[in-house]
Order: C-alpha cells, then sequence, then structure tokens
C-alpha cells in the first residue's frame, strides 16, 4: 500500500475522535442568573455590614448574626439615614441571595424589618433572615 | 534528494537581500532649523473655570536672532477678562534648584477692551511669557477663546489659537467661620453666615444651622436643616421665621481642591451638580469632621452646593471653618 493513500482514512478518523471528545463535555448545571448549582447544602449569613451614603459603616457596635434564630442584628449610630443605606452580606460558600441588593436600599422601616432569604449552593435548602436594626 | 539548482539558490539569495535590505535603518537628518517667527502656547492651569478665579496660559515666541527680535506679545479673549488680567512681562529661566527665576523683558501688560499686551523693551529674540486671565461675570455659563499673537521687528507676526473653554456656572466662597451657638446660619443663596440676630432678617434664606455637640458621641459637627427633626438640634432657639429644609448629603470621599487649598487631586464640576441626585436624601449631616463634605439642594430647588469642611475645632464649644461651592439650577 502506498503511504499516500492511508492518509484519507486516518484524517477521517481523526474527525470522527475530535467530535467524540466534544460529546464527553460535562454539562454544569446552572440556575436562572447563570451561576453554578453545586452539591453544597450550607445555607447561613455568614458576616453582615451596613454602609451609608458615604460609604462609611453607620455600625455602632459588631453585627450580631443568630443562624438558630435566622437575624441579622445591627445597631446603627445615631443619625444614620436608613433610607439610603448599602446592605452587605457575606454567605457560606456556592449561596446567593433573594432578593438581591441592587444598590442603595431602604431599611428605615423599623417596625417592619427586612427579611433576605439565603438559598443554597444546591439550591434546595432557602433560609430567611431578618435584619433587626435598632438606633443607638 | 534533488540537490538545489543555481537558479534555485539565486531567487532564495536575491529575496533574502530584498528582506535585509527592508531593514536598513535610516539615517537621522538634522530638522531644517526654524527660519522665521513662531509661536507655541498651553493652558497650565486645571479644573474648571470658576469665575473670579485665574485661567493660566503659557505662551511662547522666537525668531532667529539674525531676522530681528521680538516687538509685541498679545493676547485676544473672546470675552475681555476681569480686573487684574494680565499679560507678565517675565520670561523665565530655569535655577540651579529648579525653581523659575523671572528675566523682565518688556513693559507692565496693557489691557484695551478684550486685548492684552506686552511690548518689548530689551532685546531678546525668544521669549515665553505668562498669561493670567481672570474670568469675568460675563463669561458664566459661556465659553472664551484666546488668541495670542506676537510680531517681529521685520515685521512678520503670528497667532496661536486656544479654546474654547468652558466656563463653569459655579461660584465659590473660601475659607467661612463658623461656630456653635453664635455665627451658625448658613444661607446657600448669600453665600454667607449670620448670628441669631442678624439671620432674622434674613429668615427666608437660611438653609442650615452648623452646631457640635458631644453626646451622642456620633453628633460632632452638624450642618442641620433648620426644620429637622428637633432631635438634631439639641439645645437650639431658632431665630423668628428660619424653617426651610434643605436636602443634606454627607461625602467622605470627594475634596475638592479649589476649596480645600490645593491639597486634593479632585474637582467639583459644573456636571457634578447635574446629575447628583438628592431628593432621597435627608435634611441633616451630622458626624462630620476635617476634610468631609457635604452635598446640599435648598427647599426651593434653586440651588445646589457643595460644603467642604476645611477645619474643625473643639474648643469654645466648638467652630468650624467651611468653604461653599455652589450652582444655580
Amino acid at each position: 500500500m502506498k503511504l499516500k493513500n492511508i492518509y484519507q482514512p486516518l484524517f477521517a478518523l481523526l474527525l470522527l475522535l475530535s467530535a467524540s471528545f466534544m460529546g464527553c463535555k460535562k454539562d454544569f448545571p446552572v440556575d436562572e442568573d447563570g451561576l453554578l448549582i453545586t452539591a453544597r447544602a450550607e445555607c447561613f449569613v455568614s458576616n453582615f455590614e451596613l454602609l451609608g451614603a458615604d460609604f462609611i459603616t453607620v455600625r455602632a457596635k459588631p453585627v450580631v448574626i443568630d443562624t438558630t434564630a435566622q437575624t441579622v442584628n445591627v445597631e446603627v449610630l445615631f443619625g444614620t439615614d436608613l433610607k439610603n443605606v448599602y446592605p452587605q452580606f457575606s454567605l457560606a460558600s456556592d449561596c446567593k441571595l433573594d432578593p438581591k441588593i441592587t444598590g442603595k436600599t431602604d431599611l428605615s422601616d423599623l417596625s417592619n424589618p427586612k427579611v433576605y432569604t439565603v438559598v443554597s449552593g444546591n439550591r434546595l435548602v432557602r433560609k430567611p433572615y431578618t435584619v433587626i436594626i435598632k438606633y443607638q | 534528494m534533488r540537490t538545489p539548482s543555481f537558479k534555485h539558490l539565486v531567487l532564495v539569495f536575491f529575496t533574502a537581500a530584498i528582506f535585509l535590505a527592508g531593514c536598513q535603518k535610516e539615517e537621522y537628518k538634522i530638522p531644517d532649523p526654524v527660519s522665521d517667527l513662531t509661536n507655541d502656547a498651553l493652558k497650565r492651569s486645571l479644573g474648571p473655570n470658576i469665575v473670579s478665579q485665574t485661567i493660566e496660559f503659557a505662551y511662547a515666541m522666537a525668531l532667529p536672532k539674525e531676522k530681528g527680535k521680538l516687538v509685541l506679545a498679545e493676547v485676544e479673549a473672546s470675552i475681555a477678562g476681569a480686573t487684574g488680567t494680565f499679560l507678565q512681562n517675565n520670561s523665565f529661566t530655569t535655577g540651579g534648584a529648579g525653581q523659575d527665576v523671572p528675566v523682565l523683558v518688556g513693559e507692565p501688560s496693557v489691557n484695551k477692551d478684550n486685548r492684552t499686551s506686552v511690548t518689548f523693551n530689551v532685546d531678546t529674540n525668544a521669549a515665553t511669557l505668562r498669561y493670567f486671565y481672570v474670568i469675568p461675570e460675563a463669561a458664566r455659563g459661556k465659553t472664551v477663546s484666546f488668541t495670542f499673537s506676537a510680531t517681529a521687528s521685520n515685521g512678520s507676526k503670528v497667532t496661536y489659537k486656544l479654546g474654547p473653554y468652558n466656563i463653569s456656572k459655579m461660584d465659590i466662597k473660601r475659607l467661612i467661620a463658623v461656630s456653635n451657638n453664635n455665627n451658625a446660619y448658613i444661607s446657600i443663596e448669600d453665600m454667607a453666615v449670620y448670628n441669631a440676630t442678624s439671620a432674622v432678617a434674613v429668615a427666608g434664606k437660611i438653609d442650615l444651622v452648623y452646631l457640635f455637640r458631644t453626646t451622642p458621641s456620633a453628633f460632632l459637627h452638624g450642618l442641620v436643616s433648620p426644620a429637622a427633626d428637633p432631635i438634631y438640634l439639641p439645645g437650639v432657639t431658632l431665630p423668628a421665621g428660619v424653617n426651610r429644609s434643605s436636602k443634606v448629603r454627607r461625602e467622605f470621599g470627594v475634596q475638592d481642591r479649589n476649596l480645600a487649598n490645593l491639597q486634593f487631586g479632585i474637582y467639583v464640576d459644573d456636571r457634578d451638580f447635574q446629575e447628583i441626585q438628592l431628593a432621597n436624601s435627608p435634611n441633616y449631616a451630622i458626624g462630620l469632621r476635617a476634610e468631609a463634605s457635604t452635598w446640599v439642594e435648598t427647599a426651593d430647588g434653586k440651588y445646589r452646593a457643595y460644603i467642604y469642611v476645611n477645619a474643625v475645632s473643639t474648643a469654645s464649644g466648638g467652630s468650624a471653618v467651611i468653604s461653599i461651592l455652589r450652582y444655580a439650577l
């Protein structure tokens, strides 16, 4: 057999192989936000910060996070304008927050504390956390 | 394998030669010397152009020695500069320590209408003069252009145009001393501060009250609207008729260079006032300290202002030094 004649079948084989490799790529599941859904079931708030309109913290004391009662207790400085604050949550790995925080938030209604739900990495566990604010 | 023919070898050789020839470095040529009067100008000052402030330019002109000497330098502004506008009759050299050393080259500048000129009185063929244009009230919110020109003894004349430059609508007032329970009533419209007695006469123009309190600890120096919740005006008896409610937002990240005595590299400009949203802001700002600032919108919506705190003191009941940039809406 001439060397030239084996090129064609070899090329076809190579194409076939590469096509089959492409088909083997794993399909990672993503949620409606395009975020990766993982196997993690941990679901809690690990830290919380509250910044004023001037991007300076308005906390008067360290935040108290109760993961059993699912509350975030913040004491803010006298005179804090709670209509214009930026809440910042730190969550367990792969978790996300619902509703999302998109910018300046109004937390001034102290009698109706705002509730944020933490959703776990596997998107199966949902824990609502209440942000309880009081003035210094 | 076949041995390459002579023809092939020649072809390869020529191709290589062409490539190599393309890489040859060009010889440096001394540029043509300037053969006649030439000029150049640049703007030296930065930031927004605010009425009553100065815009500084440097205007350079030169001609070959054998062609003559400089006779006249002139600047024409599209809007005549305010009192204090001048073209410096010095040229400068750089001293050993890098400082500017002035060299007198002409008569003091003369302003006529919107022209400012210096007549040279020394035999020089090169000079760089600085031009200081004091922005007049007439230019507020408009644009100003400048035409620099130089005339030589051989009759040749050159011109250089700069601009147009936007002139800000802002007003500036620096270093206003305010004190707790005394000169505490601030009017944005007047860009001035009043005490309890004098504030009565301008009660409708008082936008903010300065106060200092040590308790609660977060209070300290504050700028509070007269109509704010009384908990932000502890122990304050407002003069009759002082009752306006301004929108106030405290700011820590912005220190305007014009107000902060040239300390920071940030300028507040017209656009900041046009775009800032204060509708949802409170009517007080407390916890102020030196180098903090506030954005203010007056109750009647006529003005927006930026108030910079230059200095604060807790001595004798509390006082502060503030500076104001004001923008009429």
